[in-house]
């Protein structure tokens, strides 16, 4: 176990490093520059690239780069918010996408969880019916209707909430982000909790449960749920990285001011650090969540963890 | 046992999901009782105002700092910082008598201020973007050779008589100088606090000092929403009747809207499609943003464009106001002038452009002309039928713009065949620079509030001239108004860039469309807010809103 979990963190780490230097390949090839404004000279289009080093070979701009990162320093904005270090807009932002994506996840997971109990538990009644339409619903229409039409409804019409994000209320003002956020993860832990659930409840060990006598939510949550957890946790992993980091469009709606709505501006602005930056962090992210997700994997699945005992 | 804790996080769930769904409570009553409530479209780039170049992050600067001069309500420069001022003869040296005003830190506002700001909008460290501001326009002396690295900042013409005088030399008359005063890229910078923030400043509102009618109290780098208090101590604090501002960046123009129509907006923009759904409230309006939107063929690099029945066919082909009334809808005004309307004024307070009639027989709406005009250009050039490609910015009104251009054009020019490009703006600007393109839609936005803002573009060399047309005559007429005999008389300076336009239009330099407007949604319960095309779009400082 600790041989691979050592192996994996190399892995990871090179996979970083090739990931920034695709991503400086990438900005190279992106067209324009922060400074094509039609308003700046050539003249000072050239001060503009000394000073931030921007006419240094590629290969120097990367290893500094890397150096300075290894300090922490993830370089200045150029454009969004000129010279700002990216590591103050990341101390603000950062917490306000992990806040809304944690509470979509949150509400997602435990929802998602008791509509597929149900669709598993009511197999082929109207429930089950009615959850697969819910699931597919979830699953099919973007976040982005959902933020929307929940705006309209819920904001707009009702006034229950508040349209955009308020600092002074985050709490309140993230309902509507994160349960429009919330569907995609909902719809599909729904579908997945009822597959798995189906297929556990249809097994040997079960009957064996069933026959000793043990019945209603023991046998429910103790013996079906725990073992048809194990497969969701890997669908769920990839999820809560993807809503941590904000969906991009739904943080637009809101006017949240979290690190997704930064990074559209950023790409639009070819504003370079800020979308090396923002994407490495995306990409270190995803790949811690993986990591932890495999260890936590054995773990949660018996099987696993007593095969390696066995070793 | 077992069961009951199963059931017990089942009902602590389902009361959970049922209690954020049910929540009630008035979030739009929130704000101050009767702060303004404004909208952004983008985040505010920049509070350093040497290094500020866009519309929003001026016009929040100058929420919280003030200037040497500020616009009155017509656009013309009257007293801020500087209380008065003189003009040499030559009309070469003002000297500005600043009055007694404070920063929120207790330091008195000195010339010294300026000059420390000055010479950082000119420090090639800096790299100011709107350098040219102070070399090109402005024309201060040692700017251009300040900018250019081959002088010392502390050479540049502005000097600190005393605390309260300060001293600005120019290389040639410049006769709309103090109208570039309030534009911030010449606000005054307090040089013992920047040095005390350091690269922080302008990054929150404790690394900002205000001198104006606000004060900064929330803020951080690219912030969806931020706060202003209004400033007791301000000079003019007595003028100032709301007690704060509120800003709120919305991206998403629906949301946008429907905050407005709740009452958490005193003022939003609409966009084209929206217009529609409002245009009968009486609270919708539009308002003159000054830019310019034209199409530029390029003249050097296409033959077929260096005919000149070729381009005035194409610019007689066009009907301007089918593209405003039909497809834009936001107030924009057909244009038939290279200078704009409603942003330049003249020595007797008109408008330059005006008269949108004058250069009528050479780009009004004539399809008829026009057909002539192209089968006489398709004639000379022995061709029978041309091609040609117009980059277009992948935004919405170019596109759609674009689109009517094409079937315009295809329409009255037969034998041509216009194709589209859309791509993102940033690569429309570098094609344009590159040289790379064969007609082109685009826009320009005025600096200062002077024609020669627009018609300063077109002479031999001019990096914005991208068709690269050149002209002798115009270039020396050109010349005579900037740096030349007319500096110094502004009727004669005036009738000689209508001759210098009259060049431009005649020889269809540019096919001018249409003056943008922005359709706009303001309160019946806000008055007084100032919209401007040149420098600062909106100015609060006399606005007012009754609960």
């Amino acid at each position: 176990m600790k041989k691979y979990t050592v192996k994996r963190l190399l892995t990871s780490l090179f996979t970083l490093l090739a990931i920034l230097l695709i991503l400086f390949i990438l900005m190279q090839l992106m067209p324009g520059s922060p400074f094509n404004d039609e308003k700046l000279n050539e003249a000072q289009k050239a001060s503009l690239y000394a000073k931030y080093g921007l006419d240094d070979p590629i290969v120097i701009q990367f290893f500094r780069y890397v150096g300075n990162m290894l300090h922490g320093d993830l370089g200045v904005s150029y454009k969004i918010s000129k010279n700002t270090p990216i590591s103050q807009m990341l101390e603000t932002r950062l917490p306000v996408s992990i806040f809304i994506g944690g509470f979509a996840v949150f509400i997602g997971a435990v929802l998602g969880l008791i509509l597929g109990l149900i669709a598993a538990l009511k197999h082929d009644t109207i429930f089950d019916s009615l959850a697969t339409i819910i699931s597919v619903i979830g699953v099919s229409v973007p976040s982005y209707v959902f933020a929307l039409m929940l705006s309209y409804s819920l904001g707009f019409r009702m006034q229950w909430f508040p349209m955009l994000y308020n600092a002074q209320n985050s709490f309140h003002s993230s309902v509507l982000p994160s349960i429009s956020l919330s569907m995609f993860t909902m719809a599909s832990i729904a579908r997945f909790t009822r597959s798995e659930m189906l297929e556990v409840l249809d097994s040997d060990y079960m009957l064996l449960a069933e026959s000793k006598g043990i019945s209603g939510a023991s046998l429910i949550f103790r013996h079906a749920l725990r073992n048809a957890l194990i497969p969701i946790i890997t669908v769920l992993a990839p999820l809560i990285v993807d809503l941590m980091t904000g969906s991009l469009v739904v943080e637009k709606i809101f006017a949240i001011p979290g690190v997704g709505s930064l990074l559209v501006n950023a790409i639009q602005s070819n504003d370079y650090n800020v979308v090396i930056s923002l994407s490495f962090i995306y990409s270190a992210m995803y790949i811690g969540i993986m990591l932890v997700v495999d260890i936590l994997y054995g773990i949660i699945d018996p099987r696993i963890r007593l095969a390696k005992k066995g070793d | 046992m077992r069961k009951t804790k199963a059931a017990v996080s089942l009902l602590t769930v389902s009361a959970l999901v049922l209690g954020l769904t049910s929540f009630n409570t008035t979030v739009f009553a929130e704000t101050g009782t009767s702060d303004l409530n404004i909208m952004l479209e983008t985040p505010v780039e920049s509070l350093d105002p040497q290094q500020a170049t866009d519309g929003t992050s001026f016009e929040v600067i100058a929420d919280y700092t003030d200037g040497l001069m500020q616009m009155d309500a017509d656009g013309q420069a009257v007293p801020a910082i500087a209380e008065s001022y003189d003009l040499s003869e030559d009309g070469l040296t003002y000297t500005l008598h600043l009055r007694d005003a404070s920063w929120s830190n207790g330091d008195p506002v000195t010339a010294a201020d300026f000059v420390y700001a000055w010479q950082r909008a000119v420090d090639p460290e800096i790299a100011s973007e709107y350098s040219y501001m102070l070399s090109d326009i402005g024309q201060v002396v040692n700017a251009a050779e300040i900018i250019a690295g081959e002088k010392d900042k502390s050479e540049l013409g502005v000097t600190a008589v005393d605390d309260k005088t300060l001293e600005v030399q120019l290389n040639v008359p410049v006769s709309y100088f103090l109208s570039l005063m309030y534009l911030p890229t010449f606000y005054p910078v307090n040089q013992a606090f920047y040095e005390s923030v350091g690269d922080t400043f302008g990054t929150s509102p404790e690394t900002v000092l205000s001198n104006g009618a606000f004060t900064l109290d929330t803020y951080e780098p690219a912030a969806t929403a931020f706060h202003l208090t209004k400033n007791e101590d301000y000079w003019d604090a007595d003028r100032i009747q709301l007690p704060g501002l509120n800003y709120q960046v919305i991206q998403d123009s629906q949301q946008a809207l429907m905050s407005y129509q709740t009452g958490a907006l005193d003022t939003t923009l609409v966009n084209g499609e929206q217009v529609d759904q409002v245009k009968d409230d009486p609270e919708f309006q539009t308002i003159g943003a000054g830019y310019l939107w034209y199409v530029s063929p390029n003249i050097d690099a296409v033959p077929e464009l260096a005919n000149l029945n070729i381009r005035l066919a194409m610019t007689h082909a066009i009907n301007r106001e089918a593209i405003t009334d039909d497809v834009l809808k936001d107030g924009s005004i057909p244009t038939y002038t290279a200078v704009p309307m409603q942003f330049a004024a003249g020595p007797d307070g008109s408008d330059f452009s005006e008269d949108q009639t004058k250069y009528s027989d050479v780009c009004a709406y004539d399809a008829d002309k026009a057909a002539e005009l192209w089968a006489a250009g398709l004639e000379e050039l022995g061709i029978s039928e041309l091609t040609l490609d117009m980059i277009v910015d992948a935004d919405d009104a170019p596109q759609k713009v674009a689109q009517v251009l094409k079937e315009q054009w295809e329409t009255t020019l037969p034998g041509l065949t216009v194709n589209l490009t859309i791509e993102p703006k940033k690569q429309r600007v570098q094609d344009m620079q590159d040289g790379n393109f064969e007609a082109a839609l685009t826009r320009w936005g005025p600096d200062y509030a002077d024609p020669m803002t627009y018609l300063g573009m077109w002479i031999t060399g001019n990096s914005n001239n991208y068709g690269l047309w050149s002209n002798a005559d115009y270039d020396a007429i050109i010349a005579e108004c900037t740096t030349g005999d007319l500096c110094t008389n502004a009727e004669g300076r005036w009738a000689r860039l209508y001759d210098a336009e009259k060049i431009v239009m005649d020889d269809a330099v540019i096919f001018p469309l249409y003056t943008q407007a922005n359709a706009e949604m303001l309160s019946s319960k806000v008055t007084g807010i100032e919209f401007h095309p040149v420098a600062l779009n909106r100015v609060y400082k006399n606005a007012a809103k009754t609960e």
